[in-house]
C-alpha cells in the first residue's frame, strides 16, 4: 500500500492553493491554445517557460503539464466543430467527430470527447503511479527493427480499413510517406526534394499540411455547397448523450484507454500511433462498424480516450528515465533543468514532492478540464449557429496566423495554400486525405528505424523475422494484407463495413 | 490572462535602475529580439533564455527569445545576417552555424565572419563518450582493442550527422585506428534511450545533455573531451589522460549582423559578461555542465575564425557534405 | 461504359507524382542495404506508389461509372491563362521592387495574380478567392503588419460569398470585429512575435 501513501502525499502537495491555481491557469491556457489552430502546446510552453523560473519546480511543472493536456482537449473541439485538426492526435477525431457535428450531434461529440478523455486520464494516472518503472522496461525492449515493424503494421491497417477504395488509400499512405521524406536526410545530412528552399530542409510543416488539406479545403467545399451549410444552421440537437450513445461509447472508451496507455509509453511514434490505433481497432471490432464514416460515436470515444491516456503515460519515460518522448516532454526536461533538477531514474527518491505531486496534479488537472469544458459545450455548439458566411473569414484568418506563428515564417502559409489546392483536388477525386497524413507522420520514423536496424544488423534482413516482437507485428500485417487481397474476403469486408 | 506581459513589465521596472546609470546612450529604445536557431528546450535554448532574462534587466528593455530552428541552425543565423545592424536583432551563434556549417554546406547564405558582428562568448561544453553500464571495456584503450577484434566494428551513436559529437567519433577513429560504425540519431534523447536499452553500446554526447544520466548511473562515462577534468565530474578521465590527443568543446555566444556600432557592441559585451559573472548564472551554467568563458568582442571573433579553420579538415575527412 | 473517371485521374496523378519523384531521386545515392543512402527509401516508396497508381488505373476501367464534374470552356482556358499570368508576374516581380526579392515576395505576388485571374471563371471562383486572400496575408504581413494584412485577407475572402459582395458595409463590420478579436487574442494575450502596424520593423 506504499503507492496509496505516496499518492496521498502527492495530493497534499498538489492541493496547495498555489499549485491548484497554477494547474487551473495551465488547463485554461492549454484549452485556449488547443482551440486555436496552429499555435500548439510546444510554442506556448516555450513562450511561458520564463515565468516558471520564479516558481518552485513542482508548481512550474504542474502548470506546464496542465497546458499540455489542456491542449489535447481543446484540439478536439476545433476538430469536431470545424474539421480543423491542430495536432496529429486530433486528425482522427475529425473523421467521425466532424461528421457527428454535421448530423446535428456536435454537443454529443464534444461531451463524448470530454468524458472519455477524463476516464482515460484517470486510468492512465493510476498506471503511471503504480507501474511506471515496470512499463519502462517494456519500452526499452523495443529495438529499431521492432519499431519499424510496428509502424509498417500501422500503415497497412490504416489503409486496409480506410473509407472507399483500398488501393487508392494505400496509394495515399505511400504518397504521405514520400512527403514525409522531404527535408534533410538524418543519416547523411543530404537535402532531399527541397529544391534549394532552406525552409524545406526540416521537412514539410505538419500544421501546413493538416490545415491546408482539412481546414482550408473544407472552407472551399462548404462554400460550394450552400445546402450543406444550412444543415449546420438549423439542427443542433440535444447537447447531451442519449442512453443509446452512452451504451455505444463505453466499450470503445475502455478499448481506447488500453491502446493509449500501452502505446503512449513508447518514445517517438507511440503517442501519434495511439489515436490512429484506437480508431483502426474500433472499425474492426465495434458492433456498429457499418456506421463508421457517417459519424459513429465509437470513432470519437475510442481515439479521444487513447490520445489522452497516451498523453499521460508519455510522462513515464520522462519520469523514470529522464528521456523525453516528444517535443513537449523535451520542454519539460528544459524547465526542470533550469530549476536545477535532472530528470532521471533517481528523481522518484530525490524529489518525491515533485514526482508524486505531478502525478496527483495530472488527475486534478483532468477534473478541472472536465469542469471547464462541459459547461462550455453549449457555447461551442452555438458557434455552429453563426451563419457560415460570418464564420469562414474567421477560420481563414486564424489558420493564416496559426500557420505563420509555428515558425514565424510566411513560407508555412504558402505551403498551406498549396496543400489547400491539393486537398480540394483530392476531395474531387475521392482520394482520402487521412491515410496520407498517417503516412506523413510515420514515414520519416519508419525510414529512420529501417536504416538503423539494417546498419546494426550489417545489412541482414533476417533481423525483422528473428526478433519476436517484430516478427509478430509483421505476421499480423501479412494476415491483414492477405485478407484484403483475397477477393472473397475483400467482398466480405466491404459488406461488413457498408451493410 | 497570460502573466507574460506582467512579467516583462516587472523586468522593465527592475531594469530602470541600471538604465539610469547608463544614461549616456539612448540605445536600446525598443525590445531586443534574440534569435535562438534551435528548437525550444535544448541546452542552447535554456542558456540563452537565462542570459536573455539577465540582459533584459540590465539593458532596460526586454530581450525576447525567438526560436527559429532549421537546417542545422543555419536558418536563424541567415535571418539575422540579413537584419538591420541596429542592435535590436541578435542571434545565438554556435559551433554548428558558425564553425561546422561553413565547411558542411556547399551553399551557405552567409559568411561566418564577414556577415556578423560577434559580441560575446557565453559557454563552452565538452563532448563526452558514455557507454551502457554493461559495456565491457573500462577505458578507451580497451574500446579500441574491442573494436578491432569485432569483425563488424563497434557501433557508436551520436545526436546527428555533422554535429560536433559525430565529428569527435570520426576523429577518434582517425587518431586511434579504432573501427567505429557511426549510428546517427535525430537528437541526443533518442540516442541516449538506445544506449540505455543497450541497442547501441556507446555514444558521443555533449556533457550537459548526458550529465543527468551520468549522475544517475544510467550510463557510464568513458572519457571527456576537455583539456582538463571537469569540476562537476572529477572521476571522469579526459581523452588526453588515456593517451588520445583529442579536445572537442562545443560552444555558443551572441552575435549581431555585420556593422553594429562599436558603442552598442561594447555595451552588449559588458552587460553580457556582467550577467555571466552573476553567481546565479555561474551556478546554473555549472549545473548544465558548461564552462563560462567571457571574451572581448575581438577575441570572440578571433575564436570563431580559429574554429572555422580547425573544423574544415575534420568535416572534409568525415565525408559529410550538404548540398 | 463503366469507366470510373475519378479513378483514372487518381491513378494518373499517383503515377505522375511517382515518376517525378523517381526522376528527382536520381540525384541521391542509393547506398547499399546495409548502409542505405539518402535515395534508398524514396526509391522503395516511389516504386510502390507507381505500382499502386497502375492498379488504380487498371481497376478504373471496371468499377465505374463515376464521372468528374463538368468543366466549362471558360474554366479550362482560365486555368491555363492564370498559370501563365501567375508565372509571368512571379518572374517579373523582382524587377518591380526590391521588396519582392526576399521572403518569397515574388512567389506570393505571382500566386496572388494567378489566383485573381482564375477567379474570373465561375467554377474556380471560391478556391481562387480563398487562396488569393491567404497570399495577400503573406505579402503584407512583414512590412504592412498584422492589421493591414488581415484586413486585406478578410476583404478578398469575402469576395467568395455572393451575399458579402452585395453588402460592403457588412464586410466592413466583419473586418473590424475580426481585427479587434485577433488583436486581443494574438497580440494582447499570446504576444506572438509579429509587427502589428505598418513599417514597425
Amino acid at each position: 500500500m506504499d503507492i496509496l501513501g505516496n499518492l496521498a502525499h502527492g495530493f497534499s502537495v498538489a492541493l496547495s492553493v498555489n499549485n491548484l491555481l497554477f494547474a487551473l491557469i495551465g488547463a485554461l491556457i492549454g484549452t485556449a491554445i488547443g482551440v486555436l489552430p496552429g499555435i500548439g502546446p510546444v510554442a506556448t510552453i516555450s513562450l511561458l517557460l520564463p515565468i516558471t523560473f520564479g516558481q518552485p519546480a513542482t508548481t512550474a511543472i504542474i502548470m506546464l503539464a496542465g497546458i499540455y493536456y489542456g491542449a489535447q482537449y481543446g484540439g478536439s473541439t476545433t476538430a469536431i466543430l470545424l474539421n480543423l485538426p491542430g495536432e496529429i492526435s486530433s486528425v482522427v477525431t475529425t473523421l467521425e467527430g466532424y461528421k457527428m457535428a454535421r448530423n446535428g450531434r456536435a454537443g454529443a461529440a464534444l461531451a463524448t470527447s470530454a468524458l472519455s478523455s477524463f476516464f482515460a486520464g484517470t486510468v492512465a494516472t493510476i498506471v503511471v503511479a503504480g507501474s511506471g518503472p515496470l512499463l519502462t522496461s517494456v519500452a526499452l525492449s523495443f529495438g529499431p527493427a521492432d519499431y519499424f515493424s510496428l509502424m509498417l503494421l500501422g500503415l497497412i491497417i490504416s489503409a486496409v480499413l480506410a473509407q472507399g477504395s483500398v488501393v487508392k488509400s494505400i496509394g495515399m499512405v505511400v504518397f504521405g510517406v514520400a512527403l514525409g521524406l522531404v527535408g534533410t536526410d538524418v543519416q547523411t545530412g543530404q537535402q532531399r526534394f527541397t529544391f534549394g528552399i532552406p525552409e524545406l530542409s526540416d521537412g514539410i510543416s505538419f500544421v501546413a499540411l493538416a490545415m491546408g488539406m482539412f481546414g482550408i479545403a473544407e472552407i472551399i467545399l462548404n462554400l460550394e455547397k450552400p445546402e450543406a451549410r444550412s444543415v449546420l444552421k438549423t439542427e443542433v440537437g440535444s447537447l447531451w448523450l442519449t442512453r443509446e450513445e452512452l451504451r455505444r461509447a463505453t466499450p470503445s472508451t475502455l478499448r481506447g484507454t488500453m491502446v493509449g496507455t500501452v502505446l503512449g509509453i513508447l518514445p517517438g511514434g507511440g503517442a501519434a500511433l495511439s489515436s490512429f490505433g484506437s480508431y483502426m481497432m474500433e472499425r474492426k471490432v465495434s458492433k456498429n462498424r457499418h456506421l463508421f464514416g457517417t459519424g459513429a460515436i465509437e470513432g470519437v470515444a475510442g481515439p479521444e480516450a487513447a490520445n489522452n491516456a497516451a498523453a499521460q503515460t508519455s510522462f513515464i519515460p520522462l519520469l523514470t528515465l529522464g528521456i523525453p518522448a516528444n517535443a513537449v516532454m523535451a520542454l519539460m526536461v528544459g524547465a526542470l533543468i533550469i530549476q536545477g533538477i535532472q530528470p532521471g531514474p533517481r528523481m522518484v527518491e530525490a524529489q518525491p514532492d515533485l514526482f508524486w505531486g505531478l502525478i496527483a496534479s495530472m488527475w486534478i488537472g483532468n477534473v478541472m478540464l472536465l469542469i471547464i469544458n462541459l459547461p462550455m459545450i453549449g457555447m461551442w455548439v452555438k458557434l455552429l449557429q453563426v451563419p457560415y458566411k460570418f464564420l469562414y473569414p474567421a477560420i481563414l484568418v486564424f489558420c493564416c496566423i496559426g500557420a505563420y506563428s509555428v515558425n514565424n515564417n510566411v513560407f508555412d502559409v504558402y505551403s498551406t495554400i498549396i496543400f489547400a489546392v491539393f486537398g480540394y483536388m483530392c476531395n474531387k477525386l475521392k482520394l482520402e486525405p487521412a491515410p496520407m497524413l498517417i503516412g506523413f507522420v510515420l514515414g520519416p520514423m519508419m525510414e529512420e528505424h529501417l536504416r538503423r536496424a539494417m546498419l546494426l544488423s550489417r545489412g541482414d534482413v533476417m533481423v525483422f523475422i528473428e526478433r519476436p516482437i517484430s516478427a509478430s507485428m509483421l505476421a499480423i500485417g501479412a494476415i491483414a494484407l492477405a485478407a484484403m487481397l483475397l477477393p472473397n474476403l475483400r467482398k466480405g469486408k466491404e459488406a461488413a463495413l457498408t451493410g | 490572462m497570460l502573466p507574460r506581459r506582467a512579467w516583462l513589465a516587472g523586468g522593465a521596472v527592475i531594469a530602470a535602475l541600471p538604465a539610469i546609470a547608463h544614461a549616456e546612450t539612448s540605445w536600446p529604445a525598443q525590445p531586443i529580439r534574440l534569435v535562438v536557431p534551435f528548437a525550444p528546450g535544448g541546452t542552447t535554448d535554456l542558456a540563452a533564455r537565462l542570459v536573455a532574462q539577465g540582459l533584459g534587466a540590465r539593458l532596460g528593455q526586454p530581450v525576447v527569445v525567438e526560436n527559429k530552428p532549421g537546417a542545422g541552425s543555419t536558418l536563424g543565423a541567415a535571418q539575422v545576417a540579413q537584419a538591420a545592424p541596429d542592435g535590436l536583432t541578435l542571434v545565438v551563434s554556435n559551433i554548428a552555424s558558425h564553425a561546422i556549417a561553413p565547411s558542411l554546406y556547399r551553399e551557405l547564405r552567409y559568411h561566418p565572419l564577414r556577415d556578423f558582428t560577434h559580441i560575446a562568448l557565453l559557454i563552452e561544453t565538452p563532448s563526452v563518450f558514455v557507454a551502457n553500464p554493461h559495456f565491457a571495456p573500462r577505458g578507451l584503450a580497451e574500446v579500441v582493442r574491442l573494436s578491432r577484434e569485432q569483425p563488424r566494428g563497434l557501433d557508436v551513436a551520436s545526436s546527428g550527422s555533422g554535429s560536433s559529437n559525430h565529428l569527435l567519433i570520426v576523429q577518434f577513429g582517425q587518431v586511434t585506428g579504432a573501427r567505429v560504425n557511426h549510428v546517427p540519431y535525430r537528437g541526443a534523447g533518442p540516442a541516449m534511450t538506445d544506449v540505455i536499452a543497450d541497442v547501441v553500446p556507446m555514444m558521443s554526447d555533449s556533457l550537459p545533455s548526458a550529465s543527468g544520466h551520468l549522475r544517475g548511473g544510467a550510463v557510464r562515462g568513458m572519457a571527456v573531451a576537455s583539456a582538463a577534468r571537469h569540476p562537476g565530474f572529477p572521476a571522469l578521465p579526459t581523452f588526453r589522460e588515456q593517451g588520445v590527443d583529442l579536445v572537442s568543446n562545443s560552444w555558443f555566444g551572441i552575435s549581431g549582423p555585420a556593422g553594429l556600432p562599436p558603442a552598442v557592441t561594447g555595451r552588449l559585451n559588458r552587460e553580457i559578461n556582467a550577467v555571466l559573472a552573476e553567481p546565479a548564472t555561474q551556478r546554473r551554467f555549472a549545473e548544465l555542465g558548461g564552462l563560462v568563458s567571457p571574451l572581448s568582442p575581438a577575441a570572440y571573433a578571433e575564436f570563431i575564425a580559429g574554429e572555422v579553420a580547425r573544423w574544415a579538415p575534420i568535416v572534409q575527412a568525415s565525408g559529410a557534405r550538404v548540398e | 461504359m463503366k469507366i470510373n473517371a475519378k479513378d483514372v485521374a487518381s491513378g494518373v496523378l499517383l503515377i505522375l507524382i511517382a515518376a517525378t519523384g523517381l526522376w528527382l531521386n536520381g540525384d541521391h545515392s542509393l547506398g547499399s542495404a546495409r548502409r542505405m543512402g539518402p535515395g534508398y527509401m524514396p526509391m522503395l516508396v516511389f516504386w510502390a506508389q507507381m505500382g499502386l497508381g497502375t492498379i488504380v488505373l487498371a481497376l478504373a476501367f471496371f468499377n465505374g461509372p463515376d464521372p468528374l464534374e463538368k468543366w466549362t470552356g471558360l474554366d479550362a482556358s482560365m486555368l491555363i491563362i492564370s498559370i501563365i499570368v501567375g508565372t509571368a508576374v512571379g518572374l517579373a516581380a523582382p524587377y518591380l521592387s526590391s521588396f519582392f526579392e526576399s521572403s518569397y515576395g515574388s512567389l506570393g505576388l505571382g500566386m496572388l495574380a494567378g489566383f485573381l485571374v482564375l477567379a474570373y471563371a465561375a467554377g474556380w471562383r471560391l478556391l481562387a478567392f480563398i487562396c488569393a486572400a491567404m497570399c495577400a496575408f503573406c505579402l503584407l504581413l512583414e512590412k504592412g503588419g498584422l492589421m493591414l494584412s488581415l484586413a486585406a485577407t478578410i476583404g478578398i475572402a469575402c469576395l467568395a460569398e455572393p451575399e458579402h459582395r452585395a453588402r460592403p458595409l457588412g464586410v466592413l463590420g466583419i473586418t473590424i470585429f475580426l481585427l479587434a478579436m485577433c488583436w486581443w487574442i494574438f497580440i494582447k494575450q499570446l504576444d506572438i512575435r509579429v509587427a502589428v502596424w505598418p513599417l514597425q520593423y
